[in-house]
């Protein structure tokens, strides 16, 4: 049985209720406040709580964005990544509404929160969630006086996530092809796992029905065509799309088809498990001088080809929290000690493939250390950077074909990005 | 709301609840009948401030009436803001609901759908029982809307009306009329919320729609399944997770079968969703579940999308999927071995996600990859927060227990006790503990570095605990043992965990037998104190030793010291029969929560899919079952039988058809009577004997039990007969006479490279078997064997013995109809079993 919820409830940082929707009648205000109270008391910060969480026959499945939680009780066996998923998808929804979720929006906007709670889940089943379905027939007070009183089409035909009718002046299409490194090294410097994550981002500004149609340089495809592949085609490892793309034809030949929803949406994400050789390497000596002085010795490496170059690359190195008279030089970039984030934030600008550049910096400690220390956390070096027409995987748009019935000219644009994700260096 | 929010808006700044609920009662008099032009704005300003208190938590009841007559409007917004409220005081009003039924009625006649969709559901969200006459027509004609939003809405509101009226609701055909539409509606919404009211309808218990053609069965049958089947890419996201969950049910009737719904759903693997993602798996899993061979290239196939899963996405949503892949991993946790990697912890990761993936790791290692998890651990011991740094000791420990490269994990653990943290000391000796109760060839190596540790600095009782059982236990080894406890008898009164005062006492003890001249002074010390100690158990225990001391050093020694005898194996925690029910629940709580969802859901939600009709007794439960579905089950029973990775409780009345959730939920009658959760091996009554026997300390050596008057030998015959389904018929029809477990030499785990060598063994000492299966580490064997001089069809000894290659361990359950010389052949097959590979 697939499991419904009871209630969906939004509630802000102390736990209280802000707005509430019942489905179903069996879980009650008090009872969601006196156990998430309890919770946050408890754990101090609950986010870093399992987030589901079971209570006297009610189970709580709860996420938090920014100051407010986002949660639904349930009192049968639902199922937990889909009930998971649609909290986030709830998120996804008030985001487009009010620009930003957080407890003064909803209670700036709580009679359209209760319009869209009445349509996003009806009996504690999820109906439509997708926020440009929804705000045709839900509009916020600005638009409120030319609401119409018929549910759009979308919320009945077969493509659910756009509708018709849908005018632009001019046909554009973006793509971003985003790519996150994903890379762990241990304090031996080898690297233990590393892996990447790309999705290809479109945002649409198509009138009417488009029909479109993506070809990338993929192995299984071009080879399938018998087309040489000369090193250029890429095997991807794990495939997801967006809704839209008919899996069926992909599945068959390869082919990416989809009428796209209007706006942003994520078209496609996948995999790389392959080694990759981590693109900034940062190695870090650490000297203690003396019981109140540190010394460290940073060298960070661009480890790609010259003709691309890194941009807003921001290396952090983890400090002591009780260090204090920071005195940095760096070769390249400005370094800044941040100790709110016990951390000294190196930044550097623009970082060019194949160069290295170094940072030396001395920290004083207190002579005398705190009776009851906590344990040293040691946390790894994290590095951000952007590195842009560039990407790991070697991943090619090859065309975007855009046919509507009506015939007009679309611009597809097509950007590439990597960047970087989890990237971690541990220290000694 | 009401009642519990009521309750705070005393405690929150209330804009002086009276005196503005009076004005707002006089402004919205005023503009009931008025149709003055801007009197929709005033009204708006005027609702919108009445639910702002609602939400808030004032109770503004008192203005039902006015709110009611103020609802004539054209105005879509207005009327939410109406229909709110009186969705929020129906239920403690009901008087006043009826005010509301008439306009409610009037506007499910609307000329705008989204007005007639909007009412419909808030008159069935009223939940008022003397309502719901008023409920029947407007239903009725929103099942029959032209517009699609009206009837999603109104099929849920059928649903709604069963949870007040079921009678009224089955007596109106409400049923019979969403099965018209989920076959014959063209919108794919329509269908999904048919789907979702008729399957939760008929899971309610004494759900009577079978004259509407709905049966328990109605949604597993084949016409049903490809309905919903052809139509999957119609539905939206979380309707196709309905339909997946369906399919999963479903039982095809032949390979081919199973093999057309898998490449039909193969491309939801790639769906964003992972709900739906999760819920593909499913189907697959389940529908190979009697295919072992392709049940293992599922795994493989969905290890990738897993994988993405979990690297991508918020972390609730890996957690999620995490949770699945744990109950996975530790089903076969050999197909991800290869895969740790994608276990390791990222600093960022929280704390409840890491801990699902310290016991991914502990549950992948193998020979092969032990060096590296162990390294990757010892870098959580030393880096990240306590409790992740504690959690990763114990999987260093578990690993270690696994007996995977044992020598390199005990100079881990001994670095850990050099790290000179308390807590990493602390789990780290519980651990060094477990290790030498399991390999007491590891004592020189362990103790010389636990004698260095400082006993300042254990602190926690279970470390205390730990370190006195080794100090007592070695003190020949630890030339300090004596000056050590010394120091913990001085401290006896400050020590407040009465297990730490026990364990010390008896370490006190074990320490004098070994060391008696150093001992002796503090043993007299302990023994005293534990005397005066206010805790019963550590006054008794120190009662005991004296008189038992008093009685004779010896004898004292062989009741206090006697020789240990190295642990094989630790008891599981949960056993495979829970195991297996989780599974069967897989895309639900149950996975999260790691226990089936009999055991945490109240009993009206769990609903009859997963309750015998007839739990009061589990044999006519059986036979009522059976008989129904023999004719169509015996074949899928069959294979499951053969292949089912673990054991199922044949007694229970459980026909275990793969796909079919049956299941029985034990009511808490049958759990006392069978004990099963409890004592998972251990059920017959012989066994049972023993098993007190050893409680009272009386070692089974000296006392063994006397047989019953010595039943003739039993001989075997060479070559019985019996064709599987007589096997199964038999199977089926006997009880469990004896359930028993041994514990297999090394050389029998490394021979049993796959199910034919023990077979061709089993078959030299006349035991015969008639089917296996399962993959390394777990085996499952069906054996027979027939008396010699027993007439045709009667006399059979069938076996089901489940061999686990890891923990060396193999249980078998006993079934016979010569049931006077079961014990005889109980011990044939257990010397054939043991002689295995030696």
């Amino acid at each position: 049985m697939a499991g419904a919820a009871s209630a969906l409830f939004l509630l802000d940082m102390k736990g209280r209720v802000l707005i509430w929707r019942d489905y179903r009648g069996d879980v009650s205000a008090g009872q969601v406040e006196k156990f998430f109270s309890k919770l946050i008391e408890r754990e101090g910060d609950p986010s870093s709580h399992d987030p589901v969480v079971f209570d006297d026959g009610v189970t709580f499945m709860f996420v938090q964005y920014n100051n407010v939680y986002v949660l639904t009780a349930a009192r049968q066996n639902c199922n937990a990544a889909s009930m998971l998923l649609f909290l986030h998808r709830v998120i996804d929804v008030f985001k487009h509404y009010f620009e930003e979720l957080e407890e003064e929006s909803l209670r700036d906007n709580f009679v359209v929160v209760y319009e869209l709670l009445d349509e996003i889940m009806d009996f504690g089943y999820p109906q439509y969630t997708e926020a440009k379905i929804l705000s045709e027939f839900i509009k916020t007070d600005a638009y409120r006086m030319e609401v119409t009183q018929r549910p759009p089409m979308a919320v009945t035909n077969a493509v659910s996530w756009r509708s018709e009718g849908i005018r632009y002046k001019k046909n554009e299409v973006f793509l971003d092809v985003v790519e996150s490194v994903n890379i762990l090294v241990n304090s031996n410097g080898q690297v233990v796992r590393s892996d990447v994550v790309g999705a290809l981002k479109m945002r649409t500004y198509l009138s009417g029905m488009p029909e479109c149609k993506l070809g990338l340089n993929d192995r299984v495809l071009l080879e399938a065509q018998g087309r040489a592949t000369k090193g250029k085609a890429i095997d991807l490892d794990d495939i997801k799309f967006h809704q839209c793309v008919r899996l069926a034809r992909f599945e068959n030949d390869r082919t990416i088809s989809f009428i796209p929803p209007d706006g942003a949406f994520d078209l496609m994400t996948y995999r790389l498990s392959t080694q990759v050789k981590p693109l900034i390497w940062v190695e870090a000596q650490v000297e203690r001088h003396s019981r109140s002085r540190v010394e460290y010795t940073v060298k960070a490496r661009s480890q790609f080809k010259e003709r691309s170059t890194a941009t807003n690359v921001e290396i952090e190195l983890p400090v002591s929290s009780d260090a204090t008279t920071p005195t940095v030089r760096t070769s390249m970039g400005s370094a800044v000690y941040a100790p709110e984030r016990e951390a000294l934030l190196w930044k550097i600008k623009s970082f060019p493939g194949g160069k290295d550049y170094m940072l030396r910096a001395q920290f004083h400690l207190p002579s005398i250390t705190a009776e009851e220390s906590t344990p040293e956390k040691h946390p790894p070096i994290r590095v951000k950077f952007e590195i842009p027409y560039f990407t790991v995987s070697g991943i090619q748009v090859r065309y975007l074909k855009i046919i509507e019935k009506s015939g007009y000219q679309a611009l597809p644009w097509v950007r590439y990005i990597t960047t970087a994700g989890e990237y971690e260096l541990r220290m000694i | 709301m009401p009642p519990a929010a009521s309750q705070r808006a005393s405690s929150t700044s209330s804009p002086s609840g009276k005196g503005e609920l009076a004005e707002l009662k006089t402004q919205l008099r005023q503009l009931a009948g008025s149709r003055a032009p801007g009197v929709e704005d005033v009204k708006r300003e005027l609702y919108k401030k009445v639910i702002s208190y609602m939400t808030i938590g004032i109770d503004v009841s008192p203005l039902f009436s006015e709110m009611v007559m103020c609802s004539a409007t054209s105005d879509v917004v207005l009327k939410k803001m109406c229909y709110l409220y009186v969705g929020n005081y129906a239920r403690v009003h009901p008087d006043l609901a009826l005010l509301t039924i008439n306009f409610l009625q009037k506007d499910c006649q609307d000329e705008y759908p989204m007005i007639r969709g909007l009412a419909l559901r808030s008159l069935c969200s009223l939940r008022v029982q003397n309502l719901v006459e008023y409920l029947v027509g407007p239903l009725r004609s929103g099942l029959k809307d032209v517009h699609g939003y009206v009837r999603t809405v109104a099929v849920l509101g059928v649903l709604k009306l069963y949870h007040i009226a079921p009678i009224a609701c089955t007596d109106n055909d409400f049923p019979a009329m969403l099965k018209q539409l989920m076959l014959h509606d063209g919108d794919p919404q329509v269908m999904a919320n048919c789907l979702c009211a008729l399957q939760e309808i008929l899971t309610q218990e004494g759900s009577n729609i079978e004259e509407a053609g709905l049966d328990k069965d109605f949604f597993t049958r084949k016409p049903i399944i490809y309905h919903f089947l052809n139509r999957i890419k119609d539905f939206n996201e979380w309707a196709q997770c309905l339909v997946l969950e369906l399919v999963a049910k479903y039982v095809p009737e032949d390979p081919n079968e199973t093999f057309d719904i898998m490449n039909l759903l193969e491309d939801r693997l790639q769906h964003a969703n992972s709900a739906v993602v999760l819920a593909t798996i499913k189907v697959f899993l389940n529908l190979t579940m009697s295919m072992a061979d392709v049940h293992q290239q599922v795994y493989e196939r969905i290890k990738a999308p897993l994988m993405t899963l979990v690297s991508s996405g918020s972390a609730e949503q890996s957690y999620a999927v995490l949770c699945h892949l744990h109950l996975l991993v530790m089903r076969a946790p050999i197909l991800f071995s290869s895969d740790y990697k994608h276990f390791y912890c990222r600093y960022s990761d929280p704390s409840y996600i890491k801990k699902l993936k310290l016991e991914m790791l502990t549950a992948v290692a193998n020979e092969n990859n032990t060096y590296e998890i162990v390294t990757e651990l010892s870098e959580y011991a030393a880096n990240v927060d306590v409790a992740i740094a504690r959690e990763s000791i114990r999987a260093v420990g578990k690993i270690a227990l696994q007996q995977y490269d044992v020598n390199a994990i005990v100079d881990r653990l001994l670095q850990f006790l050099e790290m000179e943290k308390d807590y990493v000391t602390a789990e780290t000796l519980v651990l060094v503990k477990d290790l030498l109760r399991k390999y007491p060839q590891w004592s020189q190596d362990c103790i010389a570095v636990v004698g260095n540790v400082s006993s300042k600095h254990v602190q926690e009782s279970k470390a205390k605990v730990a370190l006195l059982w080794m100090l007592g236990e070695y003190a020949l080894d630890m030339p300090d043992a004596p000056y050590v406890l010394e120091g913990f008898v001085e401290s006896w009164t400050d020590e407040d965990s009465p297990e730490v005062r026990l364990e010390l006492l008896t370490a006190v003890a074990k320490c004098f037998f070994r060391r008696a001249p150093e001992t002796q002074r503090i043993l007299g010390e302990a023994l005293a104190a534990a005397l005066a100690d206010a805790h019963q158990d550590v006054h008794d225990r120190g009662l005991f030793y004296y008189r038992l001391l008093q009685h004779g050093v010896e004898s004292a020694e062989r009741v206090i010291n006697p020789p240990k005898q190295a642990v094989s194996v630790f008891a599981d925690m949960q056993n495979s029969e829970i195991k297996d029910r989780i599974f069967d629940e897989f895309n639900t709580l149950a996975v999260v929560y790691q226990q089936p969802s009999y055991m945490f859901l109240d009993k009206e939600y769990r609903g009859p899919f997963e309750f015998s009709d007839d739990a009061s007794t589990n044999a006519s439960a059986t036979e009522s079952s059976e008989t129904m579905l023999a004719g169509q089950r015996v074949d899928a029973s069959d294979n499951d039988l053969l292949l089912s990775a673990s054991e199922k409780e044949y007694t229970k009345g459980v026909v275990a058809t793969n796909g079919s959730s049956s299941y029985v939920a034990p009511s808490s009658s049958t759990m006392d009577g069978m004990g099963v959760l409890a004592a998972p091996t251990q059920t017959s009554f012989p066994a049972v004997g023993f098993a007190i026997d050893d409680l009272l300390g009386l070692s089974l050596h000296t006392t063994p039990p006397e047989p019953a008057p010595a039943p003739p030998p039993l001989v075997l015959n060479a070559k019985p007969v019996l064709n599987p389904a007589a096997f199964q018929q038999k199977w089926r029809q006997l009880p469990v006479a004896s359930t028993q477990e041994y514990t297999l030499t090394p050389q029998a785990v490394a021979n049993l490279t796959g199910p034919q060598a023990l077979l061709r063994h089993m078959q030299a000492q006349l035991i015969h078997c008639i089917a296996s299966g399962g993959q390394a580490p777990n085996f499952k064997f069906f054996f027979f064997a027939q008396k010699s001089d027993a007439s045709a069809g009667l006399g059979y000894f069938l076996v089901e013995c489940i061999v686990n290659v890891t923990a060396r361990k193999c249980t078998s359950n006993y079934k016979t109809d010569e049931s006077n010389m079961l014990e005889s052949f109980a011990s044939i097959f257990q010397s054939a079993i043991l002689k295995f590979g030696s």
